[in-house]
């Protein structure tokens, strides 16, 4: 039933599943061992007006905000009651809530303090990002990062946005180097 | 006002946008702003006569070789980037000049390098291609290439055809699979 897309590519959920109201993005990843340091990786989302930016700094939802738009989007942190599905964080999107002037919904993953750390994507495998109905649970397109990345310490999975009146998911896949503040100031976030 | 054209339709330039001579073939994308090579997209047309070929390589216009014999189609130069606003690549076509046995023009927007550099259009933000009446600057068509082609490394973005005495536009988009190289192929240019 889902849709699994390449990188690039983009599907219409509304089309995939007509009346769409809401839908939860998990994210995964497994982490590869390496010499015992700490790894953290966290799931932000940016949500974005017509010129690629937030509105404002409240549109930028983390660990440190886990809610924005008045709630129509949440970020569920890390706490998951582990139903076996593989998503390490997930958040929750009340499309039909998204305020008009926002056109797009970002999901990033970025490693917590990589420099001190030194660590990158490299060490990241089996990445994915998925889109799924709330409403019954259906998965409905699904995008699973094929490419290691190395040296980047951020990476973009993929996208919501608005098109022709539907709400779209595409698979973005790509990387940021620097991590997750020089990313949120490419968003207009005042770090 | 852009006409919003399906596609395979086609509509008369002629009827569209009397007295039109001069049209402009615009292509644009913004620059990447996440890690990795540069988008480098590419505008290129070819001259075809009556069999669907060129007359020989002179009629490919590409960023190789920006001029017509008869200087009826100039490419503006290779942007690699996509730096600056607007249109980053545009092709100029003086419609009353194209020699008569030449009876199409095929417009293609592909990805320079995309299979090495792992690029398909879907990546690239913002990035479309246009036609537009190059006297009063009014937008014929439009193409959003990430959106629509956003698998695709090269594609088949329209037609100017010769019928019945008039000059028309089809839009064809139609992804092509091998890159610039195999389209020149196709239209019978001796590609090294």
């Amino acid at each position: 039933m889902a849709v699994s897309l390449s990188k690039g590519a983009n599907v219409s959920l509304s089309k995939e599943a007509p009346g769409l109201q809401s839908v939860r993005v998990g994210l995964g990843w497994d982490q590869r061992v390496t010499d015992g340091s700490a790894f953290d990786l966290d799931a932000s989302v940016f949500l974005l007006a017509e010129n690629g930016k937030v509105r404002s700094d409240a549109d930028f939802v983390y660990f440190n905000n886990l809610k924005a738009a008045d709630g129509a989007v949440e970020h569920h942190g890390d706490n998951l009651t582990g139903q076996g599905e593989g998503d390490d964080e997930v958040v929750s999107v009340h499309l039909s809530r998204i305020p008009a002037d926002v056109t797009k919904i970002s999901f990033a993953v970025t490693i917590y303090e990589p420099d001190v750390r030194n660590q990158n994507f490299g060490m990241v495998s089996n990445a994915f990002i998925r889109v799924v109905n709330a409403d019954g649970g259906a998965e409905l397109a699904r995008y699973d990062l094929s490419e290691d990345a190395s040296t980047e310490t951020a990476m973009v999975f993929g996208e919501l946005y608005r098109h022709g009146g539907e709400w779209k998911f595409r698979a973005v896949g790509q990387g940021f180097n620097g991590g997750l503040g020089p990313l949120a100031r490419s968003y207009g976030v005042n770090v | 006002m852009s006409i919003s054209l399906g596609k395979g339709a086609n509509i008369s330039l002629d009827k569209e946008e009397p007295g039109l001579t001069r049209i402009l073939i615009g292509l644009g994308w913004d620059t990447r702003s996440t890690d990795g090579e540069d988008f480098d997209l590419d505008a290129s047309v070819f001259l075809l006569g009556e069999s669907g070929k060129v007359r020989g390589d002179h009629d490919f216009i590409f960023y190789n070789q920006l001029r017509s014999s008869d200087g009826s189609v100039e490419h503006t130069g290779d942007n690699r980037t996509g730096e600056g606003d607007g249109d980053d690549e545009a092709i100029k076509v003086n419609l009353s000049q194209v020699p008569a046995e030449i009876t199409k023009l095929s417009v293609v927007a592909t990805i320079h390098d995309a299979a090495a550099r792992k690029q398909n259009f879907g990546m690239v933000q913002n990035a479309f291609i246009r036609v537009v009446n190059d006297a009063t600057s009014r937008e014929i068509s439009r193409y959003d290439l990430a959106e629509d082609c956003s698998t695709e490394t090269a594609m088949i973005f329209g037609e100017i055809y010769r019928h019945g005495g008039e000059w028309k536009f089809r839009a064809v988009g139609q992804g092509y699979q091998g890159g610039l190289a195999a389209l020149a192929r196709n239209f019978g240019v001796n590609v090294g």
